[in-house]
């Protein structure tokens, strides 16, 4: 104890009796602080990452098919969303992994996504109106137009009438427009001739008199002529919507209601209704007050302006919304907001979003408050019906129509692309999309192929085959008879109603059926490991023919992110800490050589060379755990210091990462330990070569040096 | 001298050949006038059709449809019959319009001439009449043989502002019937999309049209993009009986499907 206290003494007076210490410890130090706290950020940013894709889509665990082609990644990869073969049996997959000690329940999944036509605003317009003539005939597809009193639809009748034609007034000014600019030869003539007749007062007139055969004319012949048609991306996941509800609790909606239990349902992803089906002149003045609330300037700002520009140049969206009566009140609105006297809508709208730092609240509150009630805010309203078409696993496309209950958010995540795109949908309707082939289904087509006995020619022998010897290719027919009757017998008709009409599906029904991955929630998460190679191991021992994936895994390409992240820093640590090595071997040496004097006069009064070498690696330690030391406590007090301020995000994306829009570090304790081992290893190493030569220093060296 | 006679026989035995090495612009129109118009019924049409598409890992797709055609008003429905799921699904083409219709979900979509029918690789024009004289400007390749068959082969290239799904085609005609065995689709690029083979043709006299009307009694379209895919088209039946007059609206095809 003795022997350790004069050493430590020894230490202690050495560390300050020279600067090339100070030059070490000054790394030591440096090395430390930033291990800290590089390292503790992206702990930070792996626990945020993870606790994004764990509460938002992932689970803890994702299983799917062993049969699959591609990898599961359910943020999509490089090529496109992966090829997933089809897990059929579900209900009894679920049972298995359920029984595991450490599962707490297996959410079914399946994600795709669908392009849906918003169609043109003359499109819309006209299907409302064929609507709510056919519900006029009796025949109304719509429940809710069925209910309403013959007085109600010749109301609504009219006031879309109305719209049409007010519609047609602004194509007709467009043409003219037009036709002043173009001369008359670019213009198509029957272009002309058509608008030219609808806007006449006989059409209209007659028009009761053959709805259908001017619903026709109209959808042909002018909705054609404009092509403000909007395509849209929809991604979205099928599910169970109570069980997802139910675990993945950062799920919250926003707008509307859950789904409710065992029915048929849609809930749109905020950001992206928010983003892709609001107005979007609308949506521009959001972000405008939004930027502007952030200290932004429109004045100064090149996006910003963007979007003043867009919002004066893109008013079709909003004209074409408005009957003749909306458009006459409208544009007095805005003539007394604008003390303007233009009778001209468009260019009062121009001159009204030519929103300024200085008028952009005042414009944005008249907005809401006096236009918004005349138009659609949004192109799909809560409670609408929302038609998905779809390309199945065949390649054939299936449409399923699907009822909007409402928009929903992961807590947190509101700003975030990625959290904030993907829609949900129930799990029946996802299967319909799907078109996975039933046996019964499977069975039918099997039968079609037999009782019509087409051979197969492959590609390569096909001319052979189909013009060789023997082949002739005239051939005289007979007439039949196609009896409409028989071939038509409405069974496919009846059996999506027999499906559709207001069923509630039982927990049984939903989960028989296909899926193509579903997540695991786990009781205890720190057994992650443990818990995927006993479902591996048990999809083996029962043939479940599936395979589990920690969530990072499922997450593909950006669950790589943060093990990339943590790559770098490790070359960087090793980097850094290398050359440290290096110059504390070269100052080592240094220092040592300047106290051969010393340490041969101790030897020379009789000190073993074990207790050379224990001084010098003793100095060694005390220097590591003084200025490793330090530099926890630095980089613990930064950690601190970030964690009460918080990292902002910087962007939309970072809100997924951060999971949030601000990052709150953490250090953990085991990152400090492991800090301060690494430092101790490295000075330690960085030492023994000087603390070996100096205990070859013998006494007879020190005196002739000193001589 | 004799050498001067041989060679003005010889000269003029060439320039008589010449027409049967390359056909002139109205030679080729006439043709393709001709394909097109013994493919025409003068009166309304009716067929049905067996539609099988292969592809690779993937389960066959199935289809029995009816087209329904009147040439006079160039008027053109689809309507699927089979499987029971696709039952009432339809296509409609008004003037320049194409619409899908999905009795599913009751809503009518405008859609493209490259929009694939039924989840297979044909596409509108295979099933309508035939229009490559209106449609495509013709120019002579060549003469070829297709297996024990002599065949012209033409290049066909869209007229401007015709909306088509493959805008150059390339044709193998039988010298002896005038019908096509082979037909090859490519996009603006010059990628060749499809190859595709009618290897019989069938014939029946119409009553409305007094003359015979021809179509192709199987269609086999190779996919040349993915190639492991292919489509078989069969015509089951053709019924030349008049149609309804409100047949080609949008209510008529609706009604089928209630």
């Amino acid at each position: 104890m003795s022997r350790l206290g004069m050493l430590l003494q020894i230490a202690w007076r050495n560390l300050l009796a020279s600067p090339i210490n100070l030059i070490i410890g000054g790394l030591i130090l440096a090395g430390t602080l930033l291990f800290v706290v590089v390292g503790g950020l992206l702990d930070s940013l792996n626990d945020s990452m993870a606790r994004s894709v764990i509460g938002s889509v992932a689970g803890h665990i994702q299983i799917y098919s062993s049969k699959s082609k591609d990898e599961l990644s359910l943020f999509g990869g490089m090529g496109g969303d992966p090829e997933l073969a089809a897990v059929t049996e579900f209900p009894r997959i679920k049972e298995a992994v359920e029984g595991l000690e450490n599962v707490k329940e297996v959410v079914p999944m399946g994600s795709s996504g669908a392009l849906i036509t918003a169609g043109n605003i003359v499109d819309v317009t006209l299907e409302k109106l064929r609507n709510l003539i056919k519900a006029r005939a009796g025949s109304a597809d719509d429940p809710r137009l069925a209910r309403l009193t013959p007085e109600a639809l010749d109301a609504r009748i009219s006031a879309t009438r109305r719209h049409v034609r007010q519609i047609i007034r602004v194509l007709e000014a467009d043409q003219k427009k037009a036709l002043a600019i173009l001369k008359d030869q670019a213009i198509d003539p029957d272009v002309v001739a058509s608008l030219e007749k609808v806007s006449q007062d006989a059409f209209w007139d007659d028009f009761d008199q053959d709805p259908w055969g001017s619903l026709e004319f109209l959808e042909n012949k002018i909705a054609p002529q404009v092509t403000d048609a909007q395509l849209m991306f929809l991604r979205y996941l099928g599910t169970d919507l109570d069980q997802f509800q139910q675990s993945f609790d950062r799920m919250q909606v926003i707008d509307g209601t859950p789904v409710p239990k065992g029915q048929r349902g849609f809930l749109i992803a905020k950001l992206f209704y928010e983003d892709q089906m609001k107005l979007k002149n609308a949506r521009r003045l959001d972000k405008l007050r939004d930027a502007t609330a952030n200290g932004r300037l429109i004045a100064s700002d090149d996006e910003l302006k963007r979007f003043v520009k867009e919002n004066r140049t893109q008013t079709r969206d909003i004209v074409l919304q408005l009957d003749d009566l909306k458009t006459a009140e409208a544009t007095t609105k805005l003539q007394a907001f604008l003390k303007s006297t233009d009778p001209d809508l468009t260019a009062l709208l121009s001159t009204f979003f030519d929103t300024t730092d200085e008028n952009l609240e005042a414009r944005a509150a008249f907005f809401y408050a006096e236009l918004a009630p005349m138009i659609e805010l949004y192109k799909v309203r809560i409670g609408d019906t929302l038609t998905i078409k779809a390309f199945t696993r065949g390649g054939a496309i299936q449409a399923v129509n699907v009822k909007v209950y409402g928009t929903f958010s992961f807590t947190g995540l509101e700003k975030s692309p990625l959290a904030g795109n993907t829609s949900l949908m129930d799990l029946m309707s996802f299967r319909d999309l799907y078109g996975y082939l039933t046996v019964d289904k499977a069975e039918e087509i099997k039968r079609l192929q037999q009782d019509t006995g087409a051979q197969t020619v492959t590609r390569a022998n096909a001319e052979d085959e189909l013009f060789g010897e023997g082949a002739t290719i005239v051939a005289e027919a007979t007439a039949g008879i196609i009896d409409e009757d028989k071939t038509f017998t409405g069974v496919g008709r009846r059996l999506r109603e027999d499906d559709l009409v207001k069923r509630v599906y039982t927990d049984s029904e939903i989960n028989s059926g296909v899926v193509l991955n579903a997540a695991v929630m786990v009781k205890d998460p720190s057994q992650l490991t443990a818990t995927i190679e006993a479902i591996n191991r048990l999809s083996e021992e029962k043939n479940l023919s599936i395979k589990a994936v920690s969530w990072q895994q499922a997450s593909g390409i950006l669950g790589q992110i943060i093990t990339f992240f943590r790559g770098v820093l490790i070359l960087a640590v090793l980097f850094i800490f290398g050359i440290a090595m290096v110059i504390i071997n070269n100052a080592m040496m240094m220092a040592t050589l300047q106290r051969t004097q010393t340490i041969g006069t101790m030897r020379a009064i009789g000190a073993q060379r074990s207790l050379v070498l224990t001084m010098v690696l003793t100095e060694s330690v005390v220097l590591g755990v003084l200025f490793g030391g330090v530099g926890i406590l630095l980089g613990t007090g930064v950690m601190a210091w970030l964690h009460q301020r918080g990292i902002p995000a910087p962007n939309d994306v970072a809100y997924f990462f951060f999971s949030g829009p601000r990052l709150l570090p953490d250090v953990s304790s085991g990152n400090l330990a492991i800090a301060l081992v690494i430092i101790l290893a490295v000075t330690l190493f960085s030492t023994l070569f000087p603390a070996l030569i100096a205990t070859r220093i013998s006494p007879l060296r020190a005196m002739q040096a000193d001589e | 001298m004799r050498s001067f006679f041989l060679a003005v026989i010889t000269l003029l035995a060439l320039a008589a050949a010449r027409p049967a090495l390359a056909m002139d612009k109205s030679e080729l129109l006439k043709l393709l006038n001709e394909i097109d118009d013994r493919q025409r019924n003068g009166g309304d049409y009716k067929a049905l059709l067996y539609l099988e598409q292969k592809e690779k890992d993937k389960a066959d797709v199935v289809r029995e449809m009816v087209v329904y055609r009147r040439d006079a008003d160039d008027k053109l429905m689809l309507l699927f019959a089979k499987p029971k799921s696709e039952e009432g699904k339809g296509v409609l083409r008004l003037d320049k319009n194409l619409w899908t219709y999905d009795p599913g979900t009751g809503k009518w979509d405008r859609t493209t001439e490259r929009e694939r029918i039924g989840g297979t690789n044909t596409r509108r024009s295979d099933f309508d009449e035939s229009r490559l004289a209106d449609e495509f400007d013709p120019s002579f390749v060549g003469e070829e043989k297709l297996g024990k068959f002599e065949t012209l082969v033409l290049d066909l290239k869209v007229k401007p502002g015709i909306d088509v799904a493959y805008p150059v085609l390339k044709l193998w005609i039988d010298k002896a019937t005038h019908n096509i065995l082979k037909r090859q689709e490519f996009a603006l690029s010059g990628k060749l999309a499809r190859t595709s083979y009618y290897p019989k043709w069938q014939k029946l006299f119409s009553e409305s049209k007094k003359a015979e009307l021809w179509f192709p009694g199987e269609i086999r379209i190779f996919d040349e993009i993915e190639k492991s895919n292919s489509t078989l088209v069969l015509f089951k039946t053709v019924d030349l009986q008049s149609l309804d007059q409100n047949m080609f609206t949008k209510a008529w095809l609706e009604s089928k499907s209630r």
